[in-house]
């Protein structure tokens, strides 16, 4: 077998070696961008995250320990850590941030900021491994397996050796399997290095690996069975190219415009607007109606929830979070309206392998709407954690010392896992 | 030219009998409709949610009961990017540049909403939109169809024969090049019409509609020039069809992608939230409004005193803490303006950048071409985010200007302990209703039509040198 397999390298064409190698390299440069993306957005959430301990020594500076200043003036940064797999499909500069601020005021005007990132460079997509995966690694092997037989065929070669005994043993299955060994090779080799470099576990490594082979996988079994149609090498190259072009571009496209006409949402701008109506209306309701309905959520302050006529804080804090529950329902339906989008295409990509793949990998690497949705879900229960640590104080009367300012919930603790 | 034309004329009569081709121009079709008409739905559909959502936030400000200034400084409104006509053919980069910002006192809001944050993996497969049709997948049709049209005649010998008939090389490329233009023609029509539709919604768009035709035309000649090239000089049509899906792959799905990635990495653009923290730093500097002995606002004050002649800010004849909030709104848009103009020049230096990789494919260059056409490109958005943080600002002068003037000092000091001086600290709601309202058209149909010329300008480089190619190939032994 590996006298077979070295004497097929032999006789592959100039132009097949130097595919080959040309898509080692482009996974290898989508790799390495990868990877440099990883370490800069790494970069950008350390940065923040120191800047923000500067900025929090500030506000304890002018605070003085008054728990409704922090409340109001105190920013805390969370953030999507890059995985081990981030380097397959990096997020740095999509539109939902990789580190932003939160504060402690009603947070449905927060948690939809976008990144202020350039939308031109989101438009054209990303060069990453994910992409050289299920656009190009295909197209090669399409290039070098359509042609198996008709190619001979047309060479006048055909019948001599098919003839040849034992032919499928000693000729063709040495062929596809050095000319798809090279395919998967050219990604699995910079996949790997990838994972060296960072530390991949073990199993997350194989289940790329996997994606990986069986996406070439399907488009290897495809490629013979037209290849092995009784047609011109012209007509196969075709079809193939065709059936490439409808699961990359054309259906997804299309289940795109079907998936989103299909799937309504509740209006983000209406939302948005309803909450600021609630927050400042709070302004002008009586105090004690607003801290009434607030301690039907937290009876717990029951017995300290009494103001006078004057501003205070836990006065104005308990209507930015009546503020956020006036549309508590209207963000859920919205976040499970994506949710039932993205379950859509999901459902889709079981009808399209190549697809699943590419979509299992952006799982992998963090990177996919779920990730987001996960995110934005991590942000309530901290922001929720960030308010409760809070409440005591604020009812208390309590002043907040720099070591309660220290041990305020910390989003590291809600970063885990991805 | 007779010759040339019968040799279309031939080309064509073979096009029509091929299934493939057949099928392959009506599935385009039946894609290209699919893709106006939902393009024409949704961006309808959002153009009209957009404005409607800017005339309830427009309302809800003048609707505002009686307030002190400084909560309407808080309560804020919004600005909504409008969607022009022309985007119904190409969103461009609406599906990825926020479309809704929250104005207020203080802050410079990051832009919120956004099509690719409320749908499915999917968009980051393209989006099917007239504009994509004639980008993408017209290039490749136009590959399927017409790979063949010259190499494979020569490969059954038919080129030999035509030639001792009289025929030249160049006459042959010439009507090949024809009937695939033909095919081109009929394959853009209904993306084309999708276009002429948007612009007849708007007549004052049509000529630089016109002009984005002219670009999506260009744009498929050089497909036109190329694959008649490649079919010219190719040794099999195997090989003509591998050279050409390849390149259609190179050009269209890997360089702008790959370029994407270059210019972010040549130009990196800082975080909201980093950007935000060095703007607190920064303003710690200029003057700390929270450090009572800050030496700006004591400076400030001290001037203000002077000027008016007194020795207490309670003796001056307007209400001291509105003025002090107009100089401090007025330290933080300067910081704001200076770290959004800084952010607009990386993003102009990446799109800049991208321009420049369009000589490598003219794809950057049309895309550019027609999203600069359709209003939906980055200068746009740009355009938008000042224009947002223009109003802000005057919104905001302006309520801190009835601070200082409608607001009695003595009440303002003591408003939120005593519910008199609370009561008359409030402003009356008819000076909410006098506020101008956020309003923003985009850059004019002329400015657009300039900002499509270096995209222009890229393609016809590109004809000018397919065109030379083919001539040579022209002038050579059939």
């Amino acid at each position: 077998m590996i006298a077979a397999l070295a004497r097929e390298w032999r006789l592959l064409a100039g132009p097949a070696r130097l595919g080959l190698l040309v898509l080692a390299l482009l996974a290898s440069v989508a790799v390495a961008l990868g990877l440099a993306d990883v370490r800069q957005t790494r970069a950008d959430i350390a940065r923040v995250q120191a800047l923000e301990a500067r900025e929090t020594q500030a506000v304890i500076g002018f605070a003085k320990g008054d728990a409704g200043e922090f409340g109001y003036y105190r920013n805390y940064p969370v953030w999507r850590a890059p995985g081990d797999l981030a380097f397959l499909a990096p997020m740095r500069g999509d539109a939902v941030p990789a580190i932003m601020r939160l504060r402690m005021l009603a947070l449905e005007g927060q948690i939809n900021d976008n990144e202020s990132a350039n939308p031109e460079l989101l438009l054209a997509g990303r060069f990453d491994f994910a992409f050289v995966m299920l656009y190009l690694a295909p197209l090669l092997l399409i290039a070098l397996l359509h042609d198996l037989w008709s190619g001979e065929r047309e060479a006048g070669r055909l019948a001599a050796l098919d003839s040849l005994p034992g032919a499928n043993r000693r000729l063709w299955s040495p062929r596809v399997v050095l000319r798809a060994g090279g395919v998967a090779a050219a990604l699995l080799l910079p996949l790997l290095a990838g994972g060296l470099f960072e530390a991949t576990a073990l199993p997350r490594l194989a289940a790329v690996a996997g994606m990986v082979l069986a996406s070439l996988g399907f488009w290897a079994l495809a490629t013979l069975a037209v290849a092995r149609m009784q047609a011109a090498s012209a007509t196969q190259a075709t079809i193939l190219a065709g059936l490439w072009f409808a699961i990359t571009l054309v259906v997804p496209a299309a289940a795109h415009l079907a998936i989103n006409a299909a799937v309504p949402l509740p209006d983000a701008a209406a939302i948005a607007r309803e909450n600021r109506e609630e927050v400042h209306a709070g302004w002008d309701r009586p105090k004690p109606q607003t801290m009434a309905r607030f301690v039907a959520l937290y009876p717990a302050y029951a017995s300290q929830a009494g103001t006078g006529v004057a501003f205070h804080w836990k006065w104005y804090f308990a209507f930015q979070q009546l503020g956020d529950l006036a549309v508590a329902g209207d963000a859920a339906a919205r976040d499970a309206g994506i949710a039932r989008r993205e379950g859509l295409a999901q459902a889709l990509g079981w009808l399209l392998p190549p697809i699943k793949a590419a979509q299992a990998v952006q799982h992998l690497a963090g990177s996919d709407v779920a990730a987001d949705l996960a995110f934005k879900a991590r942000m309530r229960s901290f922001h929720r954690a960030v308010r409760e640590y809070h409440y005591p104080y604020l009812f208390g009367g309590e002043t907040m010392t720099a070591a309660d300012v220290a041990a305020a919930p910390d989003f590291s603790a809600f970063a885990a896992g991805r | 030219m007779n010759r040339v034309r019968i040799v279309a004329g031939a080309q064509l009569r073979l096009f029509v009998r091929s299934r493939l081709a057949v099928v392959a121009l009506l599935l385009l079709a039946m894609l290209s409709g699919i893709a106006a008409i939902t393009g024409a739905a949704q961006a309808g559909r959002m153009a009209a949610d957009r404005a409607t959502a800017q005339q309830a936030a427009n309302s809800e400000f003048a609707n505002q009961p009686d307030r002190h200034p400084h909560r309407m400084v808080h309560y804020g409104t919004y600005a909504l990017r409008p969607l022009g006509p022309l985007a119904a053919f190409d969103p461009g980069v609406d599906a990825f540049a926020g479309s809704l910002i929250y104005l207020e006192g203080h802050r410079q809001n990051a832009t919120t909403l956004g099509a690719a944050r409320e749908s499915s993996g999917l968009i980051r497969f393209g989006q099917l939109t007239p504009a994509f049709v004639l980008r993408v997948l017209v290039p490749l049709l136009l590959v399927f169809v017409g790979f063949a049209m010259i190499v494979g005649e020569r490969q059954t010998g038919l080129i030999t024969l035509q030639s001792a008939q009289g025929l030249r090389m160049g006459e042959l490329i010439a009507g090949k090049a024809l009937a695939l233009a033909a095919v081109a023609g009929i394959a853009a029509l209904p993306a084309l019409a999708a276009l002429g539709w948007a612009a007849a919604q708007a007549p004052a768009e049509a000529g630089v509609a016109l002009v984005m035709a002219v670009a999506a035309l260009l744009w498929l000649g050089l497909w036109v020039l190329g694959i008649t090239l490649v079919s010219a000089r190719a040794r099999s049509a195997q090989s003509a069809l591998l050279a050409l899906v390849l390149a259609w792959a190179v050009l269209v799905v890997l360089v702008p992608r790959a370029a994407a990635g270059v210019a972010a990495l040549a130009h990196p653009l800082p975080s909201k939230a980093e950007t935000d923290l060095i703007i607190h730093a920064e303003l710690r500097q200029l003057g700390d409004s929270h450090n009572p002995a800050d030496p700006h606002f004591a400076a400030f004050k001290a001037a203000l005193l002077k000027r008016h002649g007194v020795d207490r800010v309670e003796d001056l004849p307007f209400n001291y803490r509105g003025a002090l909030s107009a100089e401090g709104e007025r330290l933080t848009s300067t910081l704001f303006a200076r770290h959004a103009a800084e952010a607009a020049g990386v993003q102009m230096q990446q799109h800049g950048l991208l321009a420049a990789l369009g000589l490598a494919s003219p794809a950057i260059g049309f895309a550019q071409a027609s999203m600069a056409g359709a209003g939906t490109d980055l200068a746009s958005h740009l355009v938008f985010l000042d224009a947002a943080e223009a109003h802000r600002y005057r919104l905001i002068q302006s309520l801190n200007g009835l601070q200082t003037y409608a607001v009695r000092a003595a009440d303002d000091a003591a408003r939120s302990r005593d519910p008199i001086a609370e009561r008359q600290s409030r402003v009356s709601a008819r000076f909410w209703a006098k506020q101008k309202p956020f309003a923003h058209r985009g850059p004019g149909p002329e400015a657009r039509a300039a900002a499509m010329l270096p995209g222009l300008a890229v393609m016809l480089i590109w004809a000018a040198v397919l065109g030379w190619l083919l001539a040579r190939a022209g002038r050579a032994q059939p």
